[in-house]
């Protein structure tokens, strides 16, 4: 019966769902892993990079980018859609830019990259956006860091701390159990870690540590970039993720120790 | 202006507004094919935009068909082109002039909209035209060779712009023969 | 009556505008700036009917900066002017035109050039060492062509744009009491004092 309701696009079926948006989250949660992280004085967004082939320019495949100056967007999902998102978004920062001076807010935008997607679920020959963003910055004359996201249903939250994790590989794709499992422990490694006060170093160790929980090929697979108020968009060479990840390795190691220690002693 | 297997084209190389010079390096020709050039004179503004509508013509054309325009057809593309604006025209006056697949000289001038004219010796536009036309029917004899036909209408050029008080600055000329374009730029009176 | 040009020297170009906002018989301001800057080694002046001045500068400067951000590349002087051009150009044929008379200002880091376009409200556009719109025209061309080299310094470029202010004060109808005069050169765009 749900059949003959998917066929069309973004038409209700009888039990109130939404098949293509469903969908649409669905190719989210096969693409790549995104985390974003708010400091005190910093947003950090880390995306976890395909492996790019020898002869290929690493350059040209980006997962972070830039919408203004002071505006930056990390996206899971398909990247041939999230192109024309993210071009439609520079446009506007423009145009807001050239009506009333100021550049965007964080927020504005947000609020503007969702109403297109809303957009895309609503009208007839279109299929939704098979991107979710997260899309980080700070306002005009504010020092507060900003962090959002959006899906591709329309809806945006403003967070403290936002991750997606893809499926491990396609066989885990129908083993939904599995794949929320995983998602839920870097969540929950998250909330355990995060605090308000985080500084720029912690925060974007914390990013990176997360995201070795489902990268498992280390720094050469892992993009970066850091926001603070007064460097604006800064994206981390690779010897530098590569010496967070040996510090947090090291880190890790120094844990297990210290588990093993006393469970040694009480065991004596 | 037509010779033996051979057509040369010219053109001035001021820019002003008024009687007050600006530029003294404009010229109004650029090469569309191997064999064949458009010369374009009037609006300075029209000039410009034309010879990038047209650049794009011919590249489209090219890629699309994998040849280079004949001049004839190049010469009706531009003509057509103008006459798309019949009722706003640009204002400008083309000439086309160059060699076809078998080395016979081809020229042709028009008007703002696009009413073209196949001339068998020379055609000219431009502030000095009435000039021009009376030294080329002074200067210009049939069959001329390369060397003949660059010293007729460099003569031609510098006599007309001399007497007309909005043009001249510089001259180039290009004369084209089927081996290679020879390209030579003439010091004029600069007043 | 307002007052903009520029020239190149040996790695820069010197450009000035006048500071004034007039309408009608009486200066509303003294302070304006008649300049965008369209990115980091691209300036642009700007002359002409107020309203279409600034409303057309600022949208020549968002496109290119929308051009970077897209493309991740610098625009070219050359690509700038262009551009700026055929946006010109094409404007000329609408309902309402704009009327604004245009320098573009830029140093190149690919060829390690300066570079000067001149274009007017009609979208012709020339490359020149040295511009000039409005009534500064008839007064610096001649200044230009006989004082002007391609190798000046930045020493002799100032000297030069005293004897343009100079003789704009002395000799024009128009009392013109301040310019801003700017830099363009490799590390990018500043205001100096002469």
């Amino acid at each position: 019966m749900a059949r003959s309701y998917d066929r069309a696009l973004t038409v209700f079926s009888p039990d109130g769902h939404l098949f293509q948006v469903e969908y649409a989250i669905e190719a989210v949660r096969k693409g790549t892993c995104a985390v974003g992280v708010r400091g005190k004085n910093c947003v950090v967004l880390g995306v976890e990079k395909k492996s790019v082939l020898k002869l290929q320019d690493p350059r040209t495949v980006r997962k972070i980018v830039m919408l203004d100056d002071h505006v930056c967007m990390a996206f899971a999902g398909l990247s041939a859609d999230a192109r024309v998102l993210v071009n439609k978004a520079r446009v506007e920062c423009q145009s807001h830019r050239l009506t009333v001076e100021d550049p965007v807010s964080i927020e504005y935008i947000t609020c503007y990259i969702a109403s297109v997607q809303q957009k895309y679920t609503q009208s007839g020959g279109v299929r939704p956006f098979g991107i979710s963003t997260l899309i980080m910055g700070f306002d005009a004359n504010d020092k507060t860091p900003r962090l959002y996201q959006t899906d591709p249903s329309g809806i945006y939250y403003a967070w403290k701390i936002e991750i997606w994790l893809k499926a491990s590989n396609y066989g885990d794709y129908f083993n939904k159990d599995g794949q929320e499992l995983s998602s839920n422990t870097v969540r929950e490694f998250l909330e355990k870690n995060y605090h308000d006060e985080l500084s720029t170093d912690e925060a974007i160790k914390l990013t990176v540590r997360s995201l070795l929980e489902v990268v498992q090929t280390g720094a050469k697979n892992i993009e970066i970039a850091v926001m603070t108020l007064d460097a604006g968009i800064k994206n981390l060479e690779i010897d530098e993720v590569e010496g967070i990840v040996t510090e947090i390795e090291k880190e890790k190691e120094a844990e297990a120790e210290k588990k093993k220690k006393p469970s040694a002693s009480t065991s004596t | 202006m037509s010779g033996k297997n051979c057509v040369a084209i010219a053109s001035d190389k001021r820019f002003g507004v008024k009687y007050l010079t600006i530029s003294m390096e404009f010229p109004k020709m650029f090469q569309a094919t191997d064999k064949t050039f458009i010369g374009i004179s009037g609006l300075a503004t029209d000039v410009q935009t034309l010879m990038e509508r047209f650049r794009f013509k011919i590249n489209m054309y090219r890629m699309n068909e994998e040849r280079d325009f004949e001049p004839i057809t190049l010469a009706n593309m531009v003509s057509s082109t103008l006459y798309e604006r019949r009722f706003s025209p640009y204002f400008v006056e083309p000439i086309v002039a160059g060699l076809d697949k078998n080395n016979n000289p081809y020229i042709n001038g028009m008007d703002l909209i696009g009413c073209s004219t196949t001339a068998c010796d020379f055609a000219a536009t431009g502030t000095p035209e009435d000039q021009l036309y009376g030294t080329c029917e002074a200067l210009w004899e049939p069959n001329l060779e390369p060397e003949e036909l660059f010293e007729t209408i460099s003569q031609t050029i510098m006599s007309a712009t001399n007497r007309d008080c909005v043009s001249g600055w510089g001259a180039v000329v290009h004369v084209i023969t089927p081996e290679r374009v020879i390209t030579r730029t003439l010091k004029t009176r600069m007043d | 009556m307002e007052c903009i040009f520029g020239f190149t020297g040996k790695d820069f170009v010197m450009t000035a505008t006048d500071s004034t906002v007039a309408q009608s018989i009486l200066i509303v301001k003294s302070t304006e700036d008649k300049s965008r800057a369209l990115s980091k080694r691209i300036l642009l002046l700007f002359a002409g009917e107020s309203g279409d001045t600034v409303q057309f500068a600022e949208f020549i400067q968002r496109n290119v900066r929308l051009y970077e951000i897209r493309n991740g590349v610098e625009l070219s002087t050359k690509s700038a002017a262009t551009f700026t051009r055929r946006e010109l150009a094409d404007n000329l044929r609408s309902r309402k035109q704009y009327s604004v008379n245009l320098i573009l200002a830029g140093y190149d880091l690919t060829t390690e050039l300066p570079s000067l376009y001149q274009l007017d409200y009609l979208g012709s556009s020339v490359s020149a060492p040295f511009a000039a719109h409005g009534y500064a025209a008839h007064f610096l061309f001649s200044i230009f062509d006989r004082y002007h080299r391609p190798d000046l310094s930045l020493e002799e470029a100032k000297a030069l744009m005293k004897m343009c202010v100079g003789e704009l004060q002395r000799r024009f109808l128009v009392n013109l009491s301040h310019f801003t005069v700017k830099v363009v050169d490799k590390d990018g765009i500043r205001e100096i004092a002469i």
